[in-house]
């Protein structure tokens, strides 16, 4: 005798239904529910673990503006010069660095350094910097633009 | 000596280098590039807000242009970059360039 179904309550009909046919199938879907959890939940703890470490890697060589401004006589001749271009290997503009975020600098001098980004004159100027050098010079840039000169 | 004389010569050299170097992209193409590309992490008004990532409002576009085609070709490595560059253009390039070069700027020369 198939059950009875007039007067039941829709939930109650529809669990029926749920556990009459589909039980091969809940099972697999749980489960696979939970690895996509556990994945997601293993991904973001890896995430903040880097983060974390990112972020004690940068506060470990804080930078001193102070004394970044006196380290920066390597860079204005070209980036204090408003319109100034590079010449060789390849025509443009030097970039404006005064202004940007600190974290970013130091990751692009020292690419330079380590060659994983390549200008003959940062690739020569960064092989002189130490950690300490960058933070500093990171600092001094990441200040609001005080002066410019102009070509 | 009189400098005005060779003044039309000068100013003739700086037009072709000027033009040279014009940015030829195409700022309104950029601009929806951009919301689709960079937006999520440079932000349509090229002040990032994420350290990690540069501010690109009012930077040079052929700076801007020349770091795209070198992450493009695998010269600059970043692997973020890497993977946004590889899906754009040349045209594209210079688009997105010529929009973040036109935002108001953040970023100065300075000594």
């Amino acid at each position: 005798m198939p059950p009875k179904i007039a007067g039941l309550l829709p939930n109650r009909f529809l669990q029926a239904r749920v556990r009459r046919t589909a039980p091969t199938l809940n099972q697999p879907t749980e489960t696979m529910t939970r690895l996509t959890l556990l994945t997601t939940l293993a991904a973001a703890a890896l995430a903040s673990v880097v983060a974390t470490q990112t972020r004690a890697q940068t506060a470990a060589t804080a930078g001193d503006p102070q004394k970044g401004s006196q380290k920066v006589q390597m860079c204005q001749g070209c980036h204090g010069i408003l319109g100034w271009r590079t010449a060789y290997p390849e025509v443009y503009h030097v970039p404006k660095i005064a202004g940007q975020h600190p974290a970013y600098i130091i990751a692009a001098l020292k690419e330079y350094r380590a060659g994983q980004r390549s200008h003959p004159s940062m690739d020569a100027i960064t092989a002189t910097l130490s950690d300490q050098d960058i933070a500093d010079l990171a600092a001094y840039y990441a200040q609001a633009p005080l002066q410019t000169a102009v070509k | 000596m009189n400098m005005s004389r060779y003044l039309p010569a000068v100013l003739a050299v700086a037009a072709v280098l000027a033009a040279g170097h014009a940015a030829a992209g195409d700022i309104d193409a950029g601009r929806k590039k951009a919301q689709e590309v960079c937006a999520a992490c440079h932000n349509m008004d090229g002040i990032s807000t994420i350290a990690d990532y540069p501010k690109l409002a009012g930077q040079y576009p052929d700076y801007l242009a020349k770091a795209l085609r070198d992450y493009k070709s695998g010269a600059r490595k970043n692997p973020i970059m890497a993977g946004m560059a590889a899906g754009l253009t040349q045209k594209d390039i210079d688009d997105v360039s010529a929009y973040f070069a036109s935002l108001p700027p953040v970023l100065q020369s300075r000594m």
